[in-house]
């Protein structure tokens, strides 16, 4: 779906639309005229900030593949606004620097009509100042507290996944009824591992639990045995939030250490997006649980919006690719690059959006938006968009692996998700 | 300027990560018995230096003597594929210029990175000279000099020697390895056409010394060339053992000598800039890589600091072998002997170090080969295909790819001691001073194969 960025047209779109339907958008067209405009009317561009190389290339591919699956799915419905999306797609290099760079060229040189996509949180604060000083509406996929957390600006949004904060904090509940108050956590020793850090010890303290040791690992380790010992004998559940690529070596250790008889062991399934979870050596995480962001494995329960949304980015019903068994996707984070363009398209239809004039009342549309129910637009399920901190919430899942798949085994409530506002970016002027 | 402070320290202390480096073909290369791996290929290795130093010299003279072939016939001429193939760069330019940006869509960065400098450059050390037809340059140059009826109107400066050739050569490890996006096609369009219309410029001012001693690309590929396993002998097409061309061939001039010495300085840095261990001498977490554009100095220092190191001990190895050889033979004419022994452990580095790219985005190849115009063609009959790396993520396949990069790097050590002991016989006139004198290379080769088997074990963070 990427394509060349195209001369602007001499046909007028604003002329078009006011002719066929002032305001309100061509979505209340009749499918031919939404057809013949669609024929016409120059195409909404969407820059996709991907991360294609660096360390975020794997995360790149899948979210290249959702994105041009629901890119497929809106413009066969007829696009938006009666115009087709075309994908403007720029390589960021995961480089902070570089992404402010991609994100001028969107505004400057592409006539791109918003910046989309970006995974990686550092990508994210290095590009963001530069939209809002473009005055380009940034639609970020990063699950980064930086939206909600009040350090980017107005034209920055993440409303098609939720942030890191609400989804550790929504995990305490469970962790504290099901497998235990005392708990001893394992992280890396660096921001991503500090977030849990902070955001989970206090949650599990608010249920009446208690962290018995805070167990900080040096980011460039790649044997962990010898921090086994520190883990307090009377540890109930150990939560772990390793990554990279130790993170193997790290189960395959933990394993040998403990053997049958450990604590209850829960994780981030960051730690293993895109690995195989029935790979030889991660045996010993069978009986563990794992926050998902959506579940890898088809459930039993699997909704119609989901089975479409599989088939639609060529996913099967363990997570991988249909192509290739043991190309296993980024399954727990990409839906968010679905959901976001889908809120992009209501947004911009809510908007009456004809172009970049239009970009400050796209945002306003999108701030006023609340209840996202789950839908074929949103598969991963129901959302409660906060327009003020311009970050959106929903459910979390926790799942267990029973015979190397994961099993969900509890939904969180969006409630459960929910913390004080730290900003009202709303205040802001354009 | 506070709010270029506030704002990098955002990015220094407050970025909440969200998904990091994730495992992958890292972590299961992680729990390979990789140093078992290691110590196998260092004993193979070193074993080699030993059975030559017992066993008579003609045996691996012997091992190098190719077997003749056919005699050549008329072969396409040069100069039309030449042409054509500045038609096609050209083209791709043009497609950098004005095709699809991402840079796997777009032919210019696949055709440069992938088929060229992965695939050309492997093909040129292992199968045969194609760089001969497969230039952009002698063909226009000569069809300017048809058409114009002028030769070369200026002399090559001989004081430059290879200098600019090898400058050239920098230029293009720090692009690769330094600027934060070589991949765009835009920028790369600018830098290939700009080089490719430079020495155009060159080789009609200069004549055809200008390619052997200033163009970066054509000297990287000659010396690989001799590599090959097809070349000429005696009029005849002729198939040896890589690097019999060199064995039996001219010794090179000391600026070539260089020259191969930096290409594997410079292969062996693009490596080892991504460890854990070169990330932790910058102070950078490697779980948190914070993008090539924050590393661009250190990255440009290493380069030159890695191929001055390689250098360095390469010219103290050779002139301690030259010293305990006992008389005869300048130090010079010893680094113009045994420089080209290089040549196997660099082609070796370049395979294993390239290896995964290729398997990952040769597939974008055949994706754009099968739709080159975005049509949604589908002429490769690829099907509903889409590009997997599934095979980083299964340990069985991991394993067999770390394997192939090891015996990449061990077959290339291995060929390299050998190539050095026909060398030294024939540098010195007896076989002891010819043994003496190649064994602190050999040891060093010995010390570099375990360099290089750790480096492909090594964690990455890049």
């Amino acid at each position: 779906m990427t394509s060349t960025p195209k001369p602007k047209q001499s046909l007028s779109r604003r002329g078009a639309l006011k002719t066929l339907a002032a305001g309100a958008g061509a979505a209340s067209l009749p499918l031919w005229a939404r057809y013949t405009h669609a024929q016409t009317a120059e195409p909404i561009r969407v820059g996709f900030q991907i991360h294609r190389t660096g360390i975020g290339a794997a995360y790149g591919r899948w979210y290249g593949r959702t994105t041009d699956a629901a890119v497929k799915v809106i413009n066969d419905g007829g696009g938006i606004n009666g115009r087709m999306v075309e994908i403007v797609a720029e390589d960021d290099g995961t480089d902070p620097k570089r992404g402010a760079e991609v994100v001028e060229k969107f505004a400057t040189q592409h006539n791109c009509d918003v910046g989309f996509g970006t995974l990686f949180s550092h990508v994210v604060i290095g590009s963001a100042p530069r939209a809002g000083e473009l005055k380009l509406p940034y639609f970020v996929v990063s699950e980064g507290h930086h939206v909600a957390s009040g350090m980017l600006n107005r034209y920055t949004l993440q409303p098609g996944i939720t942030d890191v904060k609400s989804q550790v904090q929504a995990m305490a509940p469970y962790v504290a009824e099901n497998l235990g108050k005392k708990v001893t956590m394992v992280f890396p020793d660096f921001a991503f591992g500090h977030d849990h850090r902070d955001f989970f010890t206090a949650a599990i303290e608010a249920q009446g639990g208690e962290v018995l040791e805070h167990i900080a690992i040096p980011p460039s380790e790649t044997s962990f045995t010898k921090y086994f010992p520190k883990i307090p004998r009377e540890t109930e559940v150990l939560y772990h939030v390793m990554v990279g690529p130790a993170v193997l070596t790290f189960v395959k250790e933990l394993g040998e250490f403990f053997g049958p008889n450990g604590p209850a062991l829960f994780g981030f399934i960051d730690s293993l997006e895109a690995v195989d979870i029935s790979s030889p050596g991660l045996e010993f995480l069978e009986g563990t649980y794992f926050w998902e962001g959506m579940p890898r494995y088809a459930q039993a329960d699997q909704s119609e919006h989901e089975t479409f949304y599989r088939a639609a980015v060529g996913v099967d019903a363990n997570g991988a690719s249909v192509s290739d068994a043991s190309d296993v996707s980024t399954y727990a984070h990409m839906f968010g690059c679905w959901e976001t363009l889908h809120v992009i398209k209501a947004g911009m239809e809510a908007a009456g959006y004809t172009g970049p004039d239009d970009r400050a009342a796209l945002i306003e549309a999108v701030e006023a938006m609340t209840d996202l129910p789950e839908s074929q637009a949103h598969p991963q399920g129901a959302k409660l968009f906060n327009g003020k901190t311009h970050q959106v919430f929903g459910h979390q899942y926790i799942s267990k692996v029973e015979g190397g798949k994961m099993v969900r085994v509890h939904t969180t409530s969006i409630e459960d998700t929910l913390y004080p506002d730290e900003v009202d970016y709303t205040t802001q002027s354009f | 300027m506070i709010r270029v402070v506030l704002f990098g320290l955002a990015i220094c202390w407050m970025t909440p990560g969200a998904v990091q480096a994730h495992a992958s073909e890292q972590g299961f290369v992680l729990l390979l018995p990789t140093d078992v791996y290691i110590t196998a290929g260092v004993a193979a290795v070193a074993l080699t230096v030993l059975v030559l130093a017992l066993v008579p010299g003609e045996l691996a003279q012997r091992m190098f003597t190719p077997l003749a072939l056919w005699r050549r016939g008329r072969v396409a001429p040069a100069h039309v594929t030449s042409c054509l193939s500045a038609l096609v760069v050209i083209a791709l330019v043009l497609a950098g210029i004005y095709g699809r940006r991402d840079p796997l869509s777009n032919p210019l960065p696949l055709s440069v990175w992938i088929v060229w400098w992965i695939g050309m450059v492997t093909v040129q050390g292992l199968v045969w000279n194609h760089w001969r037809w497969s230039n952009p340059w002698t063909g226009p140059a000569a069809l300017m000099v048809r058409l114009t009826g002028e030769r070369a109107p200026l002399r090559y400066p001989a004081a430059l020697g290879h200098a600019p050739g090898i400058v050239g050569f920098l230029a293009f490890c720090g692009f690769l390895l330094a600027d934060p996006a070589p991949l765009d096609p835009a920028r790369l369009a600018g830098i290939v056409g700009g080089y490719w219309l430079l020495m155009l410029g060159g080789l009609a001012l200069f004549g055809p010394r200008w390619l052997l001693r200033a163009e970066a690309v054509t000297m990287l590929m000659r010396l690989y060339g001799r590599m090959a396993v097809l070349g000429r002998r005696r009029g005849r097409l002729a198939l040896g053992l890589p690097g019999w061309q060199i064995a039996g061939g001219p010794r090179l001039p000391l600026g070539a000598g260089l020259f191969a010495l930096l290409l594997l300085g410079g292969g062996s840095f693009d490596g080892l800039n991504e460890t854990f261990w070169w990330l932790a001498r910058l102070g950078i977490n490697p779980l948190e890589f914070p993008g090539r554009s924050a590393v661009v100095t250190p990255t440009l220092i290493g380069l030159l600091g890695a191929n001055a190191a390689l250098i360095s001990v390469f010219v103290l190895c050779t002139w301690v072998g030259v010293r305990l050889a006992g008389g005869g033979v300048s130090l010079i004419t010893a680094l113009r002997a045994y420089a080209p022994a290089i040549l196997p452990i660099a082609l070796g580095y370049h395979i294993a170090h390239y290896l995964v790219s290729l398997l990952v985005d040769g597939q974008y190849v055949l994706a754009w080969l099968s739709d080159p115009l975005g049509r949604g063609w589908d002429i490769l009959r690829l099907g509903a295909y889409s590009v997997s790396t599934g095979f980083l993520n299964t340990p069985a396949t991991v394993k067999v790819i770390w394997l192939t990069q090891a015996g990449a790097v061990v077959i290339g050590h291995v060929i390299a001691i050998l190539l050095a002991h026909v060398l030294a016989l024939r540098l010195y006139r007896h076989r002891r001073q010819a043994v003496l004198s190649q064994l602190p290379l050999a040891v060093f080769m010995v010390a570099f194969t375990c360099f290089g088997l750790w480096l492909l074990a090594s964690p990455r963070g890049m």
